[in-house]
């Protein structure tokens, strides 16, 4: 595709600096984030895409094609990378900002899959898994998705039936709190630079 | 040695045969285990998917209860915590503006004091031939696997520990109990337990691949250090096998649930019966049904 360059174009890998301390231009796409991505085959824009967007602040493109969202967080881009850009970091970075922004998400329930956890960890202190797949199997329609897996189990007392509280969700919940508020204020900031 | 111990939210339900096994052999060792005092979740993936200083907060939560109760040493042995309580420790030494975040939002100082260990390298730490002296009876005869999944050695600059590519600890320590460990090259492939509620299908593919390695090696068991793992090859091995129409029938089990057994203990007793993929052939295998 042509992407005509202008100034603005380099707002994108700016924010990510400023914001996960990584300079995505050092990317030369030799390939191997991609070719060691074990979700790369699922992805309409590979890592190596990802990045060359990034450098070229194609946000929108980035947004659209999923890809921030079925990486799986497992490390093998940002351990394999010549040039030591932290990819995982890069793609965290997106995904952080994707809370304040509004473009199209193909995979709406992944988002929601962490804010539902984070909800669990925020009431209880833990997670409780059976709420987790109860609740997420709910949101995506598919209630019965993963009863082969659940029921043996449950029988088994590897779930457990209700939630375990711990005494520290207080402090945590205090703690969480803090850092909204301190997020806040960061993104408020960084709206009046003409950041994304 | 006394050790702070964090169990973790997969610990005291889906991996709770890893915990039996885990305090069996710790006792076998004399390695004593003091549970971290109202201990929070590590915040797993979810955290850093949506706040990066969430992500650190979460685990320096846990550390700061870890160093108010007197403990610098604590054992986390699911491996996402691990991951997120070393990547606290490391970037918090290097990220002086993350550290002022940090202390804003908490009220006691955490002075990174807490050095954080998996199981394995504390076993290493105490060397093979500790492990060799405990043993009463070898366990010949099982050729397995065995998987570290992806964030045991990624990235090294967090885990500092083993080979990046081709980590040999737990290898070393399952060979010591008598088991012939098999060389495959699927020993850090991600299984995709990140997304085992949302993206199923991926990690249907993706621990089929697993597997099938597995199968092709000749390994009649994989063995694993992490509950994560051990839930998505165990519990999702029918289904696996429905789906892509062949047969595995592999059990997957903890290492710590082999060192037990040869240190004596009876298959109850490091929780044998919780595995959904019955373990039974490899144990008759080894004269222990």
């Amino acid at each position: 595709m042509t992407v005509a360059f202008s100034k603005e174009n380099l707002a994108l890998s700016r924010d990510l600096q400023a914001m996960t301390g990584e300079n995505v231009m050092l990317c030369y796409q030799c390939k191997k984030c991609t070719l060691g991505c074990p979700s790369a085959y699922e992805m309409r824009m590979k890592p190596h895409e990802l990045m060359r967007a990034a450098q070229l602040g194609l946000a929108e493109e980035i947004y659209w094609s999923g890809t921030i969202w079925i990486c799986l967080s497992c490390e093998t881009c940002n351990t394999r990378c010549p040039q030591d850009i932290n990819i995982l970091r890069v793609i965290d970075g997106l995904r952080e900002m994707s809370k304040e922004l509004e473009y199209y998400n193909p995979y709406p329930v992944l988002p929601a899959s962490h804010r539902i956890f984070l909800a669990f960890v925020k009431r209880f202190g833990r997670v409780y898994e059976l709420g987790l797949a109860l609740l997420i199997n709910l949101r995506m329609l598919t209630p019965f998705k993963d009863i082969d897996m659940a029921s043996p189990m449950l029988l088994k007392g590897k779930l457990k039936p209700f939630p375990h509280r711990s005494h520290g969700a207080k402090e945590l919940r205090q703690v969480m709190a803090r850092i909204r508020k301190l997020e806040k204020e960061q993104s408020v900031s960084r709206q009046a630079h003409g950041g994304h | 040695m006394k050790y702070a111990y964090f169990p973790g939210c997969s610990l005291s339900s889906s991996g709770f045969d890893y915990d039996l096994s885990l305090k069996y052999v710790a006792k076998a060792l004399d390695i004593e285990l003091v549970e971290v005092k109202d201990w929070v979740c590590c915040g797993a993936s979810s955290a850093h998917a949506t706040s990066h200083l969430l992500s650190i907060a979460l685990p320096v939560l846990n550390l700061s209860h870890a160093e108010k109760g007197g403990l610098d040493k604590l054992i986390a042995p699911c491996l996402a915590c691990l991951s997120r309580f070393k990547a606290a420790n490391v970037e918090l030494e290097h990220d002086a503006d993350l550290k002022k975040k940090i202390d804003e939002v908490f009220d006691y100082k955490y002075q990174r004091k807490v050095k954080v260990y998996h199981p394995l390298e504390v076993f290493l730490q105490m060397g093979a031939e500790k492990i060799r002296e405990r043993l009463k009876r070898k366990l010949t005869g099982l050729k397995a696997v065995c998987y570290y999944g992806c964030v045991f050695t990624r990235p090294p600059k967090i885990c500092q520990f083993d080979q990046v590519e081709d980590p040999q600890s737990m290898d070393t320590i399952v060979r010591a109990l008598g088991v012939e460990t098999l060389d495959w090259s699927f020993k850090t492939e991600c299984c995709g337990v990140s997304m085992t509620l949302t993206r199923s299908d991926m990690v249907l593919k993706l621990s089929n691949d697993i597997l099938r390695e597995a199968k092709e090696t000749g390994a009649k068991a994989i063995v694993v250090a992490c509950p994560l793992c051990q839930a998505n090859l165990d519990g999702r091995q029918r289904q696996i096998e429905e789906t892509y129409k062949t047969r595995y029938g592999i059990p997957i089990l903890y290492f710590t649930q082999l060192m037990g057994l040869a240190f004596g203990a009876y298959p109850k007793e490091v929780g044998l019966q919780k595995l959904i993929t019955s373990p039974q052939e490899v144990l008759e295998a080894l004269g222990l049904m």
